[in-house]
């Protein structure tokens, strides 16, 4: 009989590489996985080679051969940055159905390495299809990738629903504020990046627009990252000496591959990914505490935050007016300082889990990964993955004890 | 008249070859469905909409309508000398839609240009096989 998966397997550390962001000395994403690796497992005491089952976005088998592990659970679902939040679905799904006790979700990436390296070292496949739909029906027509798509979307969101582009702003700047207590983000201070520190509503305003309606700063970062985390059956997951962060609900689902076949613009698969996370997690999004939302650009982070009952329909970008997802806010979204000003490589859903999971288990503030102001009390949490041209998304409601 | 420098399509002749023989005499054609009587883009060996490998080629109108729109301020290749340019996607009269890049418009001014424009398709020669369509704002 088939049971409810819901707090079957728990994530029990989450960590990321040695250094991330912009390397000085560029990286391969192999190397990012591994430091990523090394660490979650020092971090929980489970060794490299306890590890039974390994999800990576495409490249699952080349990371346990570098590993030398022979899993006997595998998946190399790759959709881009919701890809990871589904690694984590379907490892609940293998661990509740007595598969396998440990499963390591990794992610090693280097978009800001890759400029220095010339694209090697990426692990990623060269060329392209000329016969997929994007290649015929697309790229004639000068796209160059995520930015000059997904501001279609925002352009209808602000015909269909009134939105304004002090609206979006709203996000960019309260996603900044999260990030000036986050001393690995980009944009912490000036010190670490001259662009860093708060942002103000004139900064947004006069950022060059990339693809209008999209300034700069509703773009996020291109940088490096690696990051993994264990998932681990209940029994497995007790006997640590790292707090467990439950998976109470996980869903998965997506509407379109190319732009040309989303029927709404303003919409996206995180409505149905959403529900069904909350329908096994028995909650709703009354119940959640604080959000970590994928904010590839901000018009993402608006639309998601509507898909997931945070806020009504064409409403998004309230729910972070005034602050109120902000540091002291009433309701924390993003608290690492989000793909827009933390860390952002290219597909972020491995930055969301591990943040979630810090917050969720309190080591969100321990000086490395956060100052004081940073830890909030959640104990709910609410993740969520966008992949492709707002395509793809995974949720998890994620608690803690 | 100078070479085409931005993106060629390579069409692929098994599912999309009408379209490209029609596009080269000016024509804008679609596949629908036999059974279900809706029309889909991109062309496919099955009806999207009602499953039915039952599909022809029509002739379409030519004529849509802007559904949304996005002005590129950079761009690469040939397409990097046109920027800032209007990107769109257009409701076709027929159904479903088309991506494009919008003529009739002014760039630097986004803010006139009006979603549910009516709006025509126009044919660009790049080679002697592909010509690849655009669409045109005309109200």
């Amino acid at each position: 009989m088939p049971s409810n998966p819901s707090m079957s397997a728990a994530i029990v550390g989450a960590a990321e590489a040695d250094r991330i962001g912009y390397l000085e000395t560029p990286k391969t994403a192999t190397m990012m996985h591994v430091e990523a690796i090394r660490n979650v497992c020092k971090q929980t005491g489970i060794k490299v080679s306890q590890i039974e089952a390994v999800f990576s976005a495409g490249v699952s088998p080349q990371i346990a051969e570098y590993l030398g592990i022979h899993p006997k659970f595998f998946d190399t679902t790759s959709v881009g940055g919701c890809s990871f939040e589904m690694h984590v679905h379907h490892a609940l799904a293998a661990i509740n159905s007595g598969i396998c006790d440990v499963a390591l979700v990794t992610h090693g990436e280097i978009g800001w390495s890759a400029r220095a390296t010339k694209g090697r070292g990426t692990g990623r496949a060269s060329g392209g299809d000329p016969w997929v739909p994007d290649a015929l029906w697309s790229n004639p027509y000068g796209v160059t990738g995520a930015p000059s798509n997904y501001s279609h979307s925002m352009t209808r969101h602000m015909h269909q629903w009134g939105s304004r582009e002090e609206d979006f702003a709203q996000i960019a700047i309260t996603t900044r504020d999260w990030a000036t207590l986050n001393p690995r983000a980009i944009m912490q201070s000036k010190d670490t990046n001259p662009a860093g520190g708060p942002l103000t509503m004139a900064d947004y305003k006069a950022s060059r627009y990339i693809s209008w309606p999209l300034h700069l700063l509703d773009c996020c970062l291109v940088t490096d990252h690696g990051g993994a985390v264990l998932v681990a059956s209940a029994d497995v997951a007790r006997s640590l000496g790292t707090k467990p962060v439950w998976i109470a609900g996980a869903g998965e689902n997506t509407s379109h591959s190319n732009m040309l076949e989303m029927e709404d613009f303003t919409a996206t698969s995180a409505k149905a990914s959403g529900e069904a996370a909350y329908k096994m997690a028995g909650m709703g999004p009354g119940d959640m505490e604080m959000a970590m939302i994928y904010d590839s650009f901000t018009i993402t982070a608006a639309i998601t935050a509507e898909m997931l009952g945070l806020t009504p329909r064409g409403e998004g970008p309230s729910l972070w007016a005034n602050g109120a997802a902000g540091p002291g806010g009433k309701f924390p979204v993003n608290t690492n300082g989000g793909g827009l000003s933390f860390n952002h490589s290219g597909m972020y859903g491995m930055q969301l889990l591990v943040e979630a999971y810090r917050q969720l288990s309190h080591t969100a503030e321990d000086g490395v990964n956060g100052l004081p102001g940073k830890q909030t009390n959640a104990k709910s949490c609410v993740v969520n993955g966008t992949g492709g041209s707002l395509s793809n998304t995974g949720t998890l409601v994620l608690v803690s004890d | 008249m100078a070479d085409y420098n931005k993106p060629i399509p390579d069409p692929d002749p098994y599912t999309t070859g009408p379209f490209w023989e029609g596009a080269k005499q000016g024509k804008l054609m679609l596949p629908r469905c036999t059974v279900c009587n809706r029309v889909h883009f991109y062309p496919r060996t099955i009806c999207p909409h009602c499953h039915s490998d039952s599909l022809e080629w029509i002739e379409a109108s030519g004529e849509g309508y802007l559904h949304t729109f996005a002005v590129q301020h950079r761009a690469f290749g040939g397409w990097a000398d046109e920027v800032p340019f209007v990107t769109a996607y257009i409701d076709l009269k027929e159904g479903d839609r088309m991506f494009t890049v919008l003529r009739g418009v002014d760039a630097s001014k986004p803010e006139t240009i009006k979603i549910g424009s009516k709006v025509k398709v126009e044919f660009e020669k790049a080679t002697d096989e592909v010509h690849i369509p655009f669409w045109r704002v005309v109200s």
